[in-house]
């Protein structure tokens, strides 16, 4: 099935390179993201099942899976309506949709892969993939943004590939030739412990890039301002998912090991400090977007605390990443909707939203209030077992930083936005009505209402799904 | 032999880091790329012939032909000559380079590993580290470029630490990456230097918070 899924989607992108027609190159789009839908539930009956030698399907692949499938599908509809708002030319949407639907194919290759080879193959994938999508615009500064990001993804994941080398050095010395997840976790215990840190140290460097966290987290900032927000709000969610992922699988294998709890250090010194640059920009930037991906970046690194704090961390962590996917994306496309009516990313030209677009006000301040966990918000429910996995670790030093650090992000993002939603002062851009549209907002805040809801009420399926996904780890 | 071919290679690392002549930088990845064909067909004994062709492919035909003549044509394009001033001087940037080389070696010293072959990993290290170096230490997007090819490098190197155990995929990936990356790289250098002046990173500065 999935070798079937890679070939179909290499003929759909084709198909989307070539096809002239706006409305079916936008379906053959929709069509891979309900065939991604397809493959998860193919997936979900055959799990554990190798396939085509290096890939199978896990928990932790499903539960990604579903929300790749949601925001590719939310994304596909939003991009439809920004190429007829912004009037984009036939050319730039044929080069968005063949290179969104690799994107998405180099996704779920990352998450079904079983082979640390592979995984890192595919994670290349998407360097190339998000670059042609950053790209979109061809103006000054998406070809910045765009050399920045390919130049300094290209390096990272050279770094993580030096990593996987490490790997198989360590591997050699115990007579394992397999960089298959199942044959490195065999041989774990018996690794030089030195070249397992060296490899986790260069894995977690490279694959920063796509958590967007310390040390290579700035371009990954830049290619969410300047790029369509559709594909925004995909680097924010599924982009960081697959950065998530690919740290998993190597924290996975090793965690049985005695390097295990210099792992959790090393990720905490990388969370504490990525919390501390986002409070830090989060209280001087005044771009919405950027905003935005500093708050992507804030809400990883609480993940990435929760991991490492272990326990309940573990299912905090997936928990929190599944819903600040369908959260940030939902923003994302709204803050798009935004710029449409104000004609800028900057909070002080946009005042008033609530009134000049009361349902995209709506999904704003809902929004707001689901990204900085305000009960009963999901993220309420997710952040709180972060602090309570924090609090049991006995890191209190570390509970009382991150919550210093909370503070000042909670008052950066509210006085950005609550002013765009509610400051009626007319100092602003003159917003022009036609570009609002309900059915987007409505969509939107559907997603909001179910995250509320998926949080609250935590349904069985989905927290059986993420405990069987962790179960493995100590 | 081999310890002859990965001394030139560090020679050439250091000769790299002082220089500021776009062909001479162009002509020493294309040397590079045949010293890292020769130490490849010498350390890789029972090599199959698939295997051997793939290195053949990576090393001689693209590190050694195809890359420096796709660098040497985008440097015509946009008539580049030298990189722009570094940071550090000459002299500076060697003495830079070889203490980068010392503090490798060192390190690659301390794991006492049986495995581990010392010269590969000194080499290897040296050359991303020295790649590093030169990325950071020039602001010219085409040694920006350069400096990503001799981290390539620098990962073949350490590749070749496995040994003649090496998985096939390893060679494929660090040829998938540089053929990708360095196309598409290219083809983004032509697309900046039509939206700026001069390829330069001062020149990018449009993103700010």
């Amino acid at each position: 099935m999935v070798i079937n899924f890679f070939i179909v989607s290499i003929l759909l992108a084709g198909a989307a390179f070539l096809i002239k027609n706006r409305n079916v190159n936008h379906l053959l789009v929709m069509a891979h993201s309900l065939f991604t839908l397809y493959l998860t539930i193919y997936e979900f009956r055959h799990l554990g099942e190798i396939q085509a030698v290096y890939f199978r399907a896990d928990s932790l692949s499903i539960i990604f899976l579903t929300v790749l499938s949601l925001v590719t599908f939310m994304s596909s509809l939003h991009y439809t309506s920004y190429t007829v708002r912004g009037e984009v030319p036939m050319s730039f949407v044929n080069i968005h949709n063949f290179s969104t639907i690799l994107f998405n194919t180099a996704i779920v290759g990352v998450l079904l892969a079983a082979h640390f080879g592979v995984l890192w193959a595919m994670i290349e994938l998407t360097t190339l993939t998000a670059a042609m999508l950053i790209q979109h615009d061809r103006n000054e500064t998406s070809m910045e943004a765009t050399w920045k990001y390919l130049f300094v993804c290209s390096i990272a994941i050279t770094i993580a590939f030096a990593g996987v080398l490490f790997l198989g050095i360590a591997t050699q010395e115990a007579q394992s030739f397999d960089f298959s997840f199942d044959s490195i976790k065999s041989v774990a215990s018996i690794l030089d412990p030195n070249w397992t840190k060296a490899c986790f140290l260069f894995v977690l460097t490279g694959f920063s890039v796509k958590m967007g966290l310390v040390p290579m987290f700035n371009v990954d900032i830049d290619a969410k301002d300047v790029s369509p927000s559709p594909v925004g709000a995909k680097l924010s969610s599924i982009l960081v998912n697959a950065g998530f992922v690919s740290i998993y699988r190597f924290y996975e294998v090793f965690s049985g090991t005695e390097i295990h709890q210099w792992m959790n250090r090393v990720i905490i010194i990388t969370a504490i400090i990525s919390l501390f640059f986002a409070a830090v920009y989060m209280l001087k930037v005044r771009n919405i977007k950027r905003l935005l991906a500093y708050s992507s970046m804030e809400h990883a690194a609480l993940a990435m605390l929760a991991f490492a704090s272990g326990g309940i961390g573990y299912f905090a962590a997936v928990f929190h990443l599944v819903l600040h996917s369908l959260i940030k994306s939902s923003i994302f496309f709204q803050i798009g909707q935004l710029h449409n009516v104000f004609g800028s990313k900057l909070d002080i030209d946009i005042k008033d939203y609530l009134k000049v677009n009361p349902v995209g006000g709506l999904v704003l301040l809902t929004g707001f209030c689901s990204i900085i966990a305000l009960p009963p918000s999901g993220m309420f429910i997710s952040e709180f077992l972060i602090f309570q996995s924090i609090f049991e670790s006995h890191r209190f030093w570390l509970l009382a930083l991150s919550f210093l650090l909370l503070l000042f992000i909670i008052y950066g993002m509210g006085s950005r936005l609550l002013t765009i939603i509610f400051n009626d002062d007319d100092t602003g851009h003159k917003p022009n009505t036609k570009n609002a549209r309900i059915g987007e907002s409505l969509v939107q805040l559907g997603v909001i209402v179910a995250v509320f809801y998926i949080g609250f009420f935590k349904p069985t399926f989905i927290v059986n799904m993420i405990q069987t996904a962790v179960q493995t780890l100590p | 032999m081999v310890n002859f071919l990965i001394i030139i290679f560090i020679i050439t690392l250091l000769y790299m880091a002082k220089n500021d002549v776009i062909k001479q930088y162009i002509f020493i990845l294309a040397f590079q790329g045949l010293i890292l064909f020769v130490v490849a067909l010498l350390e890789l004994k029972n090599i199959d012939i698939p295997h051997l062709l793939l290195i053949l492919l990576e090393t001689l035909f693209f590190k050694g032909v195809f890359v420096p003549i796709f660098l040497y044509r985008l440097a015509k394009r946009g008539k580049l000559r030298r990189n722009y001033k570094g940071l550090l001087s000459g002299n500076a940037s060697i003495g830079m380079a070889i203490l980068i080389v010392i503090v490798s070696f060192t390190i690659a010293h301390a794991f006492h590993d049986q495995q581990l072959q010392i010269k590969y990993f000194t080499a290897a290290m040296s050359a991303m580290a020295i790649g590093f170096y030169i990325a950071v230490n020039h602001k010219d997007i085409i040694s920006h470029l350069i400096s990503f090819l001799v981290i390539e490098n620098g990962i073949f190197l350490l590749s070749l630490a496995l040994g003649s155990e090496m998985p096939m995929f390893v060679n494929a990936a660090i040829l998938l990456d540089i053929f990708t990356t360095v196309l598409i790289m290219g083809m983004f250098f032509n697309k900046v230097q039509q939206y700026f002046d001069e390829a330069l990173v001062d020149k990018l500065t449009h993103l700010k918070d």
